[in-house]
Formats: C-alpha cells, sequence, structure tokens
C-alpha cells in the first residue's frame, strides 16, 4: 500500500511515501520542519504557515502540512529567505502571545518556547511590539481547566482534537482577526456540555488552555513520568503520568493500540484519591465493635486461625472469597488458587457476576467464547453499529469516540435504549424499547432480516448449527407483535434490520442493560443470533462486543476468579483440568462448581457460608438489595477484607488489611478487548500497606501452604504455563500488547475472534428464545420502572472516584433522573428531595427533571452510597448466570 | 489595440435606460436572446466562445473565465454556479449598479454558465447591506421563472436551472471564492486551503464556479454577439471593458465603463473631469484596498491586468480613488489598514497578527513613538511576510499600498 | 450578555421562524439573519433552540455569530446608522461625520441612545463611494454629506418620532 517515492529536498534525494501528508514524512525523514498548527490526528488547519516550502521554478509558498507527498517533487525547505519569513512568522506570533515563560504552566514543554529557542528570538531580536489584547479575560470557569486568550495562538488544535478526536463539539473559535479566540460558547467552558476529558488541553502547543489541578505544582523539568494502564474502567487506556515526589501533577494519554492517546475525565484528572488522608495504612482488627489497630503478624495469623477454625469444622465449604475486578491478573490468579488450594472451596467470584455473567455463559454458549470479539479501535472501520444497552459515551467514554468517528465517516449508528442517552442524538434510528423487552426487539429484528431474505444463507449454513428450531421462533415475532412488546414502531424496527444485515461490516456493542437482568443469558444469546444470522461475526470490526466495566474484570474472569472455572476457562468439573492444577499446585481440588457472589450472600444469610475473605471489592454497594447483603455480611464469623480504603463492606469485616493501590504496584491488567497491558509502580506504596497478593501469599503461609513468588513476574510465568489462552503473554511480550487467545511465545495474538466463522466451539449454535417479562413489572404500589447504572465522572462504589475533587466538581452526589410529565403529575421541581422507595428499601434524592429518561421510567446512578440505588434493586437472578436484575425493578416516588 | 470608443458599454449597456425591474424591457432591448443561442449550442462550444472570448475574472484576480469553466464542466454530477456579489472593497461599487440596474443581465449571465459548466443550481451570494440589489434581483428571479427562464426546462430545453438568492452577513473575507462557500454552508467565513479548488470541490464537496457579478454581466454580450466582437474592444491580453470606479476628491465621482486599456489620465480628466476644486494630482488609490497608490508617472499606463502588474500594480477590482494634494498618505493608509484588521478572518498567523501589527506601527510612527524608518522598515518585513505566507489573498494585500504609499508619506514628512 | 429571558411569544416566534427551515442543512446564515429581522438581535435561547433542532452545535452558532459583523447579541436601537468610513469617505471627511452624529446624539460608537431609538456604528465601505461621504440609517442611504446636513437627517429622524 505505501509505495515511496523520490522527493529533492534542498537537492538532496529521500525517499517518502506517496500520498502521506508532506509535513509528516518530512519530518520522519530527519527534516525537524518547524510547525504549530499541525497536529497529525487531526484534518490540517495551515494556519500557522512555518511549515511553508517552495516547490523548484514556483514563485509561491506553500504548507507542506496541506500537501501529499507526490511525484516529481522537487523542494526549497530550508533556505535562507524561508527561513526569513519564519523568523518573522515566529516574531509575529510572539508579539501576539502572552509570554509569561517564568510562571507558565507550560514552560519547558511549549512547542512555540521551543522554536523561539531555536531560532533564537531572545528579547534584544523581537522587532515587534506586543500586540497582546490585555483586555482578553481568561476562562476559569471549567473544574479542570483553564483557558488564556492572550496566549492563544489560535491554531485550531484544541478545537480540532474536541470536534474530531472526541466529536463533543463543544468550542469553536470565536469572533475574528486578532480577537480570534477559543470559545465554548456563553455560558463559558463552566456552563458547557464540555465533560472535562482534556483532548484539547493535550493538543494546545502553547500554554493557552492548562490543566488547573496541575497548576503551580511543578515545572515541567521537575516531574518524573510513568506510563501504565488506567485503573478505572475496561478500556485500558495507557496513560503518561507525570509526578513530583509523592505527588501525581498531570497525565497525558499515550499513542497506544487501546486508545490512541484518548482519555476521559476520570483517566486525566482522577487519580488524587491515591493520597487521600482516608487511605487505611494499618490492619484492623474489630474488638467489641470498634476497631483497633494492629501489626501485620496480629492480624494475620488471627485471620489464619480463624478460617482454619471454621474449615475444620464446617467444612471448606463454609468458606468463600470474592477476588476483584480492580487488581492484576497476578493477584486475581493468586486469590483464586488460595480459596481452590487452601480453602479447598470453589466458593470464587467477584463482580463479574454483576455486570457480564450473562455474557460470559451465553456467548459460551452460542460462540464458545464469552468476550469482545473485536478491538476497542476496530469500531471506526465498521459501517454499522448497532449499541443496545450500553451508554458508551459515559461507561467506556473512550470506546465512545470511535463509535462518533466511525459515524462521520459515514457508519450507521443505530441505538436500542429506553433512555436517550447522548448517542441517541447520533444515531441513524434510536430503537427506545420498553425496559427489559430487549430478546422481543431482537427476535424481531432477526424476523424481518429472515423474511426478508436477508440472511446470510452461506454462513448459516457452513458455520452453525440449529438454525431450523430458532427460525421456528423468530417467525412468531413480527413486527406488529414486537412493536407492541416493545414500543417501537415497525417502522424503525425495519430499518434497523435491514442497515444491521446489508451492512458490510456490521458491530454490535453490549453492556449492562443487556446482561443485568433475569432474562440476562438469553439477552446475549439472542444478539449472538443476530450476529449469526446476518453473517456479522469474524472479520475485523465485524462482531459481538460485550464491553466490559471495571479495569480488570476481563483479566479476573480470565485468571478464573470464577466458581466453575480455573483460569483460562478450564473448567472444575473436568477431571483432566482438575488434575492438572492438582498436580501444579500440590492440592486436592472438589470437583463440584462453587457459589457465584449473590449465592454466597444468601448462603451467609442461612448461616451456611461462615469465614468470607474479600479482596478489593465492596458488595455494600455494588450488590443488590443492599439491606439484605449487609444482614448476610454480619451473620458471618469472620469477613477479612483488604482495601485502600474503609470501605462500606470493610466496616463490616471482623480484619481490614491496608493494600496498595494500583498506582503503587506493578503487573498486568486485561482490558475489555482482552488485551493484556502493564501496570507499572507509578509512585511508591504508603507505609504500611502490602500488596494484595503478598498478603493472599503470606495468609496461604500462615495456613500451611506455600506460595514462593519473588514478585508478580513469576506469578505471571506460573500463569502462561497453567492457562493455555495466556501461553504466550509472557513477561517480556506482554508490554506490546497482545489479545488473547496467545498460546505461545510466537503467536501475534488474536485481534478478533471467530476469524472466518471458525467459532472457538467450533460450530456456533443458534438458541431458539423466547421473551419473558422482567421479575418485577410495574403496579398499583410501585407504579414506575427503576433502572440503574454509572455516570461518566464516577465509578462504581465511588471509593476512588469521589475522593477527587475534579470530578466531584462535575456531580458531587446522587440523583434520580424523572421525566418532566411525571415530575409535574407529581408535583417535583427540579432539585427537591423526593423518596423513592421499592419493595427492598426506599432512599431520599434529589431529584433531576429530564428528557433522557421516558414517563413511567427513572433512573438512579448507583455511585452514591448515601443515595444508594442498590438498595432498592431486585436480586431476582438470571437462572444460568445467575445475574440479578439491577436493570429493572419496580419503584415508587413520592415529594417529601 | 486600445480602442477608441470610450462609450464602449457592455455591462452597464442597459444600466439607467431601461426600468431594471421590467423583464419585457429587458428583452426588448435583445435580453436573453444570448440565452436562447447557448441552449441552441452544445454546452462545451459556449465554454469554447467564453474561452477565446478572453474573458478574464473581474472580481480582481483575472484569471480567464473559459478555462476556469473548462476544469468544471467535464466533471459530473451536481454542480455549482455561485455568483459572487458581496461587494466589500473599499471603493468599489460596481456589483451594485449592474443588480440594481439591470438585474436580467446577471441572471442571464449566470443561467449560461450554469448551462455551459453543468450546474442545475446558482446563488447569488449579496452583501447583506445591499438591500435594493437584493430585492431588485429578487424580483428579476421571479419575472425569469415566470417567463420559464428558471425552471426544470429551461425554454423547453433539457437543461433545469433554478437560482436563489443568499444573503452575505458582514465579512469582506466571503468575497475569496473558498470562504463564501463556507458561508454559504453555514460556516465561519474562513477561507480553505486550496487545492482542492472549488472547480473540482467546492459547495458541499461538489464541483462549484464561482464567478463576480460583472464577469457574468459580460456573457450575455459575449455569447450573443460572439467572441471576435468582444475581442474587439480592450486590449489583446484584456479584451472588453471594465467598470471603473472613480472616487476621492474627483470632480465627477461616478462609475465607467471604459475598454481596458484607458488610462488613469483619460479617467480621470476626461471622464471624471478632473480633481474637485482644480487642485493638483497627488495620487490615486487604483484596484481597491489592495491595490497601490499611483501618481503623475503612472498616469498614462494603459489600465489593464498586464499593464499594471507589469507596473508593480493591480487593476483590481477597478477602484480609482483619487487623492489630492491636500490629502496626506498616512491617514488613508492608516483607513486601509483598520479595514484589514477588521476584515482578517483570523485563521492564518500572518494575516492575523500582521495586519493588526501593521496598524499598530503605523500608529507608533504617527505619534512619534518610532522613528519613521525604522517603522516602516518592521512594517515591511511583517507585510513581505504576509504577502509570502498567507493563506488567502486577503493577508497577502497590505504589502502594495504600503510600499507603493511610501514615497509619498516621505515626501509629506519633508514638507513638514 | 444581559441575561434577560425571552418572553414565551418570542421563542414562539422564533420556533416559527425554525420550522420555515426544517429539513434544510447549510441555512444558519439565513435562518440567524430571518431571526435578526424579527428581532434586531439573535437572542441566546434561538442560539439553544437552534442547536436543538438542527443539531448544530452550540458553539458552532456562536462562532459563526461573532464571525459576522450583521450578527448582534444585544439589542439595538430602532435606527442603526451606519456611518461610513470606507476609504473614499474617509478621504471624503467621513470622521466629521461621525463627529457630528455623536455629538447629535450623544452616543458612543456601537452604542445604542437612551432613548432606544439609535445605535451608531462605523463600518468599512458601504458601496456608495460616488456619494462620499454616506450614512445608511436601516435600509436608506445618505449621501454627499456634511455635518450639518447630517444633524438635519438626524433631526427629521427624531421629529419623525416624536410626532
Amino acid at each position: 500500500m505505501s509505495e515511496r517515492i523520490k522527493v529533492i529536498v534542498d537537492g538532496k534525494e529521500v525517499m517518502l511515501e506517496k500520498d502521506a501528508n508532506l509535513l509528516s514524512e518530512l519530518r520522519k525523514a530527519g527534516y525537524d520542519v518547524p510547525g504549530l498548527c499541525y497536529y497529525e490526528k487531526v484534518s490540517h488547519t495551515g494556519s500557522c504557515r512555518l511549515c511553508v516550502f517552495r516547490r523548484k521554478g514556483s514563485a509561491k509558498l506553500e504548507t507542506s502540512c496541506t500537501v501529499a507527498v507526490c511525484e516529481n517533487m522537487d523542494i526549497e525547505l530550508f533556505t535562507a529567505d524561508i527561513e526569513e519569513h519564519r523568523k518573522n512568522l515566529l516574531q509575529l506570533i510572539l508579539a501576539s502571545h502572552k509570554h509569561d515563560c517564568m510562571t507558565c504552566e507550560k514552560s519547558g514543554a511549549c512547542e512555540l518556547e521551543a522554536l523561539a529557542y531555536r531560532y533564537g528570538l531572545d528579547l534584544d531580536s523581537e522587532i515587534f511590539p506586543s500586540i497582546v489584547d490585555k483586555t482578553l479575560k481568561k476562562d476559569k470557569s471549567s473544574p479542570v481547566l483553564c483557558y488564556d486568550p492572550q496566549k492563544c495562538i489560535a491554531c485550531y488544535r484544541c478545537v480540532k482534537a474536541c470536534d474530531e478526536i472526541q466529536e463533543k463539539h463543544i468550542i469553536d473559535m470565536d469572533g475574528r482577526s486578532f480577537h480570534t479566540v477559543v470559545s465554548a460558547g456563553y455560558n463559558e467552558w463552566g456552563g458547557s456540555d464540555c465533560d472535562g476529558c482534556g483532548e484539547c488541553l493535550q493538543a494546545c502547543p502553547v500554554g493557552a488552555i492548562t490543566s488547573k489541578t496541575a497548576a503551580g505544582k511543578g515545572r515541567h523539568w521537575e516531574l518524573g513520568s510513568v506510563i501504565t494502564t488506567c485503573e478505572y474502567c475496561g478500556v485500558g487506556c495507557q496513560l503518561k503520568i507525570y509526578t513530583k515526589g509523592d505527588e501525581i501533577i498531570k497525565v497525558e494519554g499515550v499513542d497506544a493500540p487501546a486508545n490512541r492517546g484518548r482519555l476521559c475525565v476520570k483517566g486525566r484528572f482522577g487519580h488524587d484519591y491515591i493520597r487521600s488522608p482516608e487511605r487505611i495504612t494499618k490492619p484492623l482488627i474489630k474488638e467489641n465493635g470498634a476497631f483497633r489497630e494492629a501489626s501485620w503478624d496480629e492480624a494475620l495469623d488471627l485471620a489464619a486461625k480463624k478460617f482454619m477454625d471454621i474449615k475444620e469444622k464446617n467444612g471448606a465449604n463454609a468458606l468463600g472469597g470474592l477476588a476483584s475486578a480492580r487488581c492484576t491478573n497476578e493477584e486475581n490468579y493468586i486469590f483464586q488458587k488460595f480459596i481452590r488450594s487452601v480453602f479447598g472451596t470453589n466458593n470464587v467470584d467477584h463482580c463479574a457476576r454483576l455486570c457480564h455473567a450473562s455474557t460470559v455463559a451465553g456467548l459460551a454458549i452460542t460462540f464458545g467464547s464469552g468476550a469482545m470479539t473485536n478491538t476497542n479501535t476496530g469500531f471506526e472501520d465498521s459501517d454499522c453499529i448497532f449499541i443496545i444497552g450500553s451508554n458508551t459515551t459515559e461507561t467506556h467514554p473512550v470506546i465512545s469516540t470511535f463509535v462518533k468517528n466511525a459515524v462521520r465517516k459515514g457508519a450507521v449508528l443505530i441505538v436500542a435504549d429506553p433512555r436517550r442517552i447522548d448517542l441517541a442524538r447520533r444515531a441513524k434510528v434510536h430503537l427506545q424499547q420498553r425496559n427489559g423487552s430487549d430478546v422481543a426487539l431482537v427476535n424481531g429484528l432477526m424476523h424481518i432480516i429472515y423474511k426478508e431474505n436477508l440472511h446470510n444463507k452461506e454462513f448459516i449454513e457452513a458455520h452453525t448449527e440449529g438454525f431450523k428450531e430458532f427460525a421456528e421462533v423468530i417467525e412468531k415475532y413480527t413486527p406488529e407483535k414486537v412493536s407492541k412488546l416493545t414500543g417501537i414502531s415497525e417502522e424503525k424496527l425495519y430499518f434497523a434490520a435491514r442497515a444491521y444485515a446489508k451492512a458490510k461490516n456490521a458491530s454490535i456493542i453490549f453492556s449492562m442493560g443487556i446482561t443485568q437482568h433475569t432474562t440476562g443469558v438469553d439477552n446475549v444469546m439472542s444478539l449472538a443470533n443476530l450476529a449469526m444470522i446476518a453473517g456479522q461475526i469474524g472479520r475485523h470490526a465485524t462482531g459481538v462486543n460485550p464491553l466490559r466495566g471495571q479495569n480488570n474484570v476481563q483479566g479476573a474472569c480470565d485468571m478464573g476468579a470464577l466458581p466453575n472455572v480455573y483460569s483460562g476457562y478450564q473448567k472444575v468439573v473436568d477431571a483432566p483440568v482438575k488434575e492438572k492444577f492438582e498436580k501444579a499446585w500440590n492440592a486436592k481440588m472438589d470437583d463440584k462448581v462453587g457459589l457465584t457472589v449473590v449465592e454466597m450472600m444468601n448462603a451467609a444469610g442461612e448461616g451456611k457460608l461462615k469465614g468470607l475473605y474479600i479482596m478489593g471489592e465492596n458488595p455494600m454497594v455494588s450488590d443488590p438489595n443492599l439491606h439484605h447483603v449487609e444482614e448476610s455480611l454480619k451473620k458471618l464469623e469472620l469477613l477479612v477484607v483488604q482495601d485502600i480504603f474503609l470501605t462500606e463492606t470493610a466496616k463490616l469485616a471482623h480484619i481490614v488489611l491496608p493494600v496498595t493501590a494500583t498506582l503503587e504496584k506493578d503487573g498486568t491488567f486485561t482490558n475489555t478487548e482482552r488485551r493484556v497491558q502493564v501496570i507499572r509502580k507509578v509512585l511508591e506504596p504508603l507505609d504500611g500497606t502490602r500488596n494484595d497478593w503478598e498478603i493472599v501469599a503470606d495468609l496461604a503461609g500462615r495456613m500451611g501452604y506455600k506460595m514462593g513468588y519473588g514478585n508478580v513476574w513469576d506469578i505471571l510465568k506460573e500463569i502462561n504455563a497453567l492457562t493455555p489462552i495466556y501461553g504466550g503473554m509472557t513477561p517480556e511480550r506482554v508490554p506490546s500488547g497482545l489479545h488473547w487467545p496467545c498460546p505461545n511465545a510466537e503467536h501475534p495474538g488474536t485481534p478478533f475472534l471467530h476469524k472466518d466463522g471458525n467459532f472457538s466451539k467450533g460450530k456456533g449454535t443458534f438458541k431458539p428464545i423466547e421473551f419473558k417479562e422482567p421479575a418485577e413489572l410495574p403496579d398499583g404500589k410501585y407504579p414506575y420502572t427503576l433502572s440503574t447504572g454509572r455516570i461518566l465522572c464516577h465509578y462504581h462504589t465511588g471509593t476512588m472516584s469521589r475522593k477527587v475533587d475534579a470530578l466531584n466538581a462535575y456531580v458531587k452526589e446522587g440523583y434520580v433522573e424523572i421525566s418532566a410529565s411525571d415530575a409535574a403529575k407529581l408535583g417535583i421541581q427540579n432539585g427537591a428531595k423526593v423518596k423513592v422507595a421499592s419493595r427492598r428499601g426506599e432512599i431520599i434524592i434529589t431529584a433531576k427533571i429530564t428528557d433522557r429518561v421516558v414517563p413511567g421510567s427513572v433512573f438512579i446512578p448507583f455511585h452514591f452510597v448515601e443515595t444508594a440505588a442498590n438498595r432498592l434493586t431486585n436480586d431476582a437472578l438470571d437462572p444460568i448466570a445467575k445475574i440479578p436484575e439491577f436493570k429493572v425493578a419496580a419503584c415508587n416516588i413520592e415529594k417529601v | 489595440m486600445n480602442t477608441s470608443d470610450k462609450k464602449a458599454r457592455i455591462v452597464l449597456e442597459n444600466a439607467g435606460r431601461i426600468d431594471p425591474l421590467s423583464i419585457k424591457e429587458y428583452m426588448n432591448s435583445g435580453g436573453y436572446e444570448a440565452l436562447k443561442k447557448a441552449l441552441s449550442m452544445q454546452s462545451s462550444a459556449v465554454v469554447d466562445e467564453v474561452k477565446r472570448s478572453g474573458l478574464r475574472g473581474r472580481g480582481g484576480a483575472g484569471f480567464p473565465t473559459g478555462l476556469k469553466w473548462s476544469f468544471t464542466a467535464p466533471l459530473q454530477g451536481q454542480k455549482y454556479i455561485l455568483c459572487n456579489a458581496d461587494e466589500g472593497e473599499p471603493g468599489t461599487f460596481k456589483d451594485r449598479l449592474v443588480m440594481e440596474g439591470d438585474p436580467h443581465k446577471l441572471i442571464e449571465g449566470m443561467i449560461i454558465a450554469g448551462y455551459a459548466i453543468g450546474a442545475s443550481e446558482g446563488f447569488i451570494y449579496i452583501r447583506g447591506e445591499y438591500y435594493a440589489s437584493i430585492e431588485k434581483i429578487e424580483k428579476a428571479i421571479a419575472a425569469a421563472e415566470a417567463e420559464g427562464l428558471l425552471c426544470e426546462k429551461v425554454l423547453g430545453k433539457e437543461f433545469a436551472f433554478k437560482l436563489s438568492v443568499r444573503k452575505g452577513a458582514g465579512a469582506y473575507v466571503c468575497g475569496e471564492e473558498t470562504a463564501l462557500i463556507e458561508s454559504m454552508e453555514g460556516k465561519r467565513g474562513n477561507p480553505r486551503v486550496k487545492p482542492p479548488f472549488p472547480g473540482v470541490s467546492g459547495l458541499w464537496g461538489r464541483p462549484t464556479v464561482v464567478n463576480n457579478v460583472e464577469t457574468l454581466a459580460n456573457i450575455p454580450y459575449i455569447i450573443k454577439n460572439g467572441a471576435d466582437a468582444f475581442r474587439k474592444i480592450g486590449t489583446e491580453k484584456s479584451p472588453g471593458t471594465k467598470v471603473f470606479l472613480l472616487s476621492g476628491k474627483v470632480k465627477e465621482p461616478k462609475a465607467i465603463e471604459a475598454p481596458m486599456g484607458t488610462t488613469l489620465r483619460q479617467l480621470i480628466y476626461d471622464l471624471g473631469g478632473g480633481l474637485a476644486g482644480g487642485i493638483k494630482f497627488k495620487c490615486a488609490l487604483v484596484g481597491g484596498a489592495a491595490g497601490a497608490f499611483l501618481g503623475e508617472d503612472m498616469l498614462d499606463v494603459p489600465m489593464d491586468y498586464d499593464n499594471l502588474l507589469a507596473k508593480g500594480a493591480v487593476l483590481g477590482s477597478g477602484v480609482v480613488m483619487v487623492l489630492s494634494e491636500k490629502e496626506e498618505v498616512m491617514p488613508v493608509l492608516k483607513n486601509l489598514m483598520e479595514f484589514f484588521v477588521h476584515e482578517s478572518c483570523g485563521q492564518c498567523a500572518p494575516c492575523r497578527t500582521g495586519n493588526k501589527m501593521i496598524l499598530d506601527l503605523l500608529g507608533r510612527i504617527e505619534a512619534g513613538k518610532i522613528a519613521a524608518e525604522k517603522g516602516f522598515e518592521m512594517i515591511l518585513k511583517a507585510a513581505s511576510t504576509m504577502k509570502e505566507t498567507s493563506l488567502c489573498a486577503l493577508g497577502q494585500s497590505p504589502i502594495l499600498p504600503i510600499s507603493s504609499a511610501l514615497k509619498y508619506y516621505s515626501r509629506e514628512l519633508t514638507i513638514k | 450578555m444581559t441575561d434577560v429571558k425571552t418572553p414565551a411569544a418570542d421563542i414562539k416566534a422564533i420556533n416559527s421562524i425554525l420550522d420555515a427551515y426544517s429539513g434544510k442543512t447549510g441555512i444558519l446564515i439565513p435562518l440567524l439573519q430571518d431571526i435578526q429581522e424579527k428581532f434586531n438581535y439573535i437572542p441566546r435561547e434561538a442560539v439553544e433552540l437552534i442547536s436543538e433542532k438542527f443539531h448544530i452545535p452550540y458553539t458552532k452558532i456562536t462562532g459563526v455569530i461573532t464571525f459576522y459583523a450583521q450578527f448582534r447579541t444585544e439589542p439595538v436601537g430602532k435606527y442603526i446608522i451606519r456611518t461610513c468610513m470606507g476609504t473614499a469617505c474617509f478621504v471624503n471627511g467621513g470622521e466629521n461625520i461621525l463627529d457630528a452624529i455623536r455629538e447629535a446624539l450623544n452616543v458612543e460608537i456601537g452604542a445604542t441612545t437612551g432613548d432606544g431609538l439609535f445605535t451608531l456604528e462605523k463600518v468599512a465601505c458601504l458601496g456608495c463611494c460616488s456619494l462620499a461621504p454616506v450614512v445608511m440609517i436601516n435600509d436608506e442611504v445618505f449621501g454627499n454629506l456634511t455635518p450639518q446636513k447630517i444633524k438635519t437627517v438626524i433631526e427629521n429622524f427624531k421629529k419623525r418620532e416624536s410626532k
């Protein structure tokens, strides 16, 4: 594709890539062509004019940033006259730029400063007087950014970064001539829809846009930096974290394959929790209802003794453990090994149960592998994207940017969501289905595809099984019937079905709007059916993509922190597998599937489970029906919790162990696209804390089982040896970010699964699925449908994000979204307190009137413990995946 | 080559002679005959005729119109013809005279242009403050529609053409063709990077020809009378007439349509009645804000694109703004720079910063804060870099008025 | 920017202007011109409504409003006096005309008289150079002015209003 051709530059021949950007090619070839407006990631502007060149024989100068490399190029680039013009230009730009470099945050990283230095522009040689308009005022209204128009060089990089990379369209140039400045509109940055992703900040070549949180904390050259993986969501963005001493100063996105330099507000500004005074640094033992500090020896000995007592008295299955989607692969691996080898039970699970258990089960049944089939950035190349049950812009912000990029390139976006989420505005069609009617909707789409003969017969014939029985079921889901069940017009159903089936490369994206239902597995299998009927799977940018929530939820599952499988989804009920692990771990394994999260809570409530070991989870906010969770945890004879904070769950523990935070340790995370990435120590651990894996190993030793690892890489080597899909993910290779499966050290990894219809399980299986109503429907007493979920600027149970001032500045407390008509009916004003009650509990919460929810429905983000949505949610389970129905509960609302 | 016919009228032929709103009167004086003729020709023959006529763009740049059309004509799909009537150059009022005096001539020119290049839709982008022009053109369009001249089958032929007016919103830079297109698309009027040129990718990314009012008003004459007749007027390389715009300290400020190649002397003294109050001539700003100050030594240069260019000046929009010995150039220069500062779109650095810099420096020179010699050295440095590096003509412009004004300014200084 | 709430009737008027452009693209400038014609400036609410209805990002609209000299974001007087400062008018004494108006109305450039009748603007060439110096009051052109003549013109406007 890339043909290199000869170009003559100042009389010298160089080989450049044909049709590529000339400036970029010249720079790659070693020519340090100056330029302030050129930014490789966005369309060219040609505004600074510094990169000018002249074709031999031509009189006029052209900008190399706006020209493509072509045949017969013979150019002048660094002649004396061109350099003179560059110098004049720089002087003009400097004269219009407030250069208070002595106190400027950007000093040391400023591109204008660097050019001024390079061209020897000192105060003596500055021929032009300042023309800076001193009346232009800073915009300091954003919680995280500051814009100084007196420093702005109007290069358009920020505007284009916002428009073309993140596609938020928050800012534009305002005014004209020398009053051309960046503006976020009448209400300034703070009053705009800016969500603080900071793409503009990263794009700014000078100190015009600066980080408020980094202000005054250190000059650029004083800062150290480490590249690591973001500790928030599953996208797995690579961060370059700048530190000074023990403080995180600022964060830049790294141009890595997972995120291409893009970040969200949490990734860029959300790390201050790490030095919160609320971090715990001493083991705590509860005595007479209160905690006292203890030594590590005392705490661990006590835990070991008590766990052993329970095991002796009540058997291994009276014990259980919750691993953590927040911890590393190595820690999760060690933890499940501990539970299986030392406790001797398969009662190990983690919060994946609450998010994607239905995905893992549903896709395993249909495809043979329960993970995202494609890559984060691959969405950019899809020409039809069907998003169902994923508020992608808030839950996986960076992935949503690639979706938006695809839409700009012409992809058809179909959004199915009961709420009018941000992406619904950008969709060709928004299917606003009634909560919980997903199976009907998807069956309806497949009915149309089948009836219109749009199904991919060759694919179905060659690569799938069970189509006939399946077809009999979808036959029944006529558009008329589905329209009634879902509330979506037939016209929209037809449009969506045709667009998806006819697309060259169609992607399905789903998340917890699909999985967190009592029909979660059915929902997931329906989507698998949809992909198979249209043959939209097994190619680049074409497949079924469950977006995983937590930074390492994929990894925790991969590592076997699940009651039914060892690492790499090797089944505990398989005798040869059991034998392999017994031999490798030198211990007896239980051959029965263990208890899931909610089942463990139930068992604890019933007194059957007596000892629970929790590593970094917070079920006291994350689990459904919190009242019940609290009662259950209180009944335990021993609850050991290790965490960075004294969480709501830790407060109920008998022993609390203080651990290092993600940014204080090494290891690997596996992101949502199955890419294994390295995390690196950014700050030294707080005194008194220990790594999770070291605590587990220490505890194992005190319980008579030796775990002799020198460091995390020793653990990874053991994972390589025992986990086929991770076989080639060696410590040497993980920095390159490979996708599993990667069975050996030569394997390049697998960016997309089920290549050419060759499913992991052989043939893909169609599952006939009938629509079932949610477990709880609105009725006279509880007439509203409650749904729960996440919002952009907070994360999961809020233990980290809610300790970050910058994030709290966006949203500080919980709220309930309610439609204007319901609010009017109930006499509720925007911002008023209301009581939301369900059969399981009630909360007092602030009302937010919005058109995002339809009348009859309300939505509550679950991050906020004071207004915990999970006091209301239903713990009814999917029969296969045992996932609770977080997305549908009946509730009532009252004015208070 | 210069014809002696000082009264040659093509563009303003009907202005002031017929009722501009009467399509009948226009037709009675031969209007829309050119259109009939054009539609009987192959569209490529129309392009060839215009090419042969040697007509050059009257907006200022002087690019051969037929050649411009020939780039777009062979391209497939939706195409557009835009008429640039966003007249805003100081001293310029020729487009307004056409639109208010003979709107049908422009409409006829546009329909022919649309046919020639294969555009089915045209827009006339008229300066917003030109209320009368807008009104007259809109009424004329309605009349033309009623006559079947703007419809699915123009004059019954297999040629669909529709025409509408867009009002400018007050940005001189939108006279730049790509800025005009951006504005048409509802955006800030920032000129685009060229290439691609509008002829290939213009409005909505489709091939688009942008022509000035005066250019299009020449088209009916060329088609009706043939390229040869047109070439008999004016000079060899700049055939036809030019509407010159006489203003300033001249006795009879007015628009004069005269053959290309008419001299400054003829314009000012023969046609404009000399200077007001009989004061001595100092110089004239010729070509518009982006033009040059020309003195007595230039009075006899035949004014067309090439002759003026050879003397380091430009024909521009045809502005001739006369200064007498009583006026100083410094305030005029400042006035011009205020105009450029106000009208720079702010997109490219040299124009955004340079114009303001020059204006500031002029102020400093005037206030005696900086020596004139030193000040002008800085100004020329800025202006020459602006000329070489600016993205569009606006930023490339100030060098000419500044450098040409210098000798008058130094003379004024010595007198003081 | 004054933060005055637009009355509901005005919102209705804005919406009816927007409706006329429904389904069309590239209409931002004509749309804003229609709104300004109705209100003589662009109310903030109009920007919000346009953004919502036509899916044009908010700042793409404010960016356009601030780019073009025609658009105003504040109410102006009943009569807008555009004093031409194009080079021809300038040479022929445009500044004296401007001073005369300032004096007659006691108002600065860009401001509106206390009675809300007149807003004074200084503009580049109005394309009436053969009549220089020139002033345009709304859509009416007054040429060949002297300071005395423009004062009379303004007096006449005032008289017309006081009747």
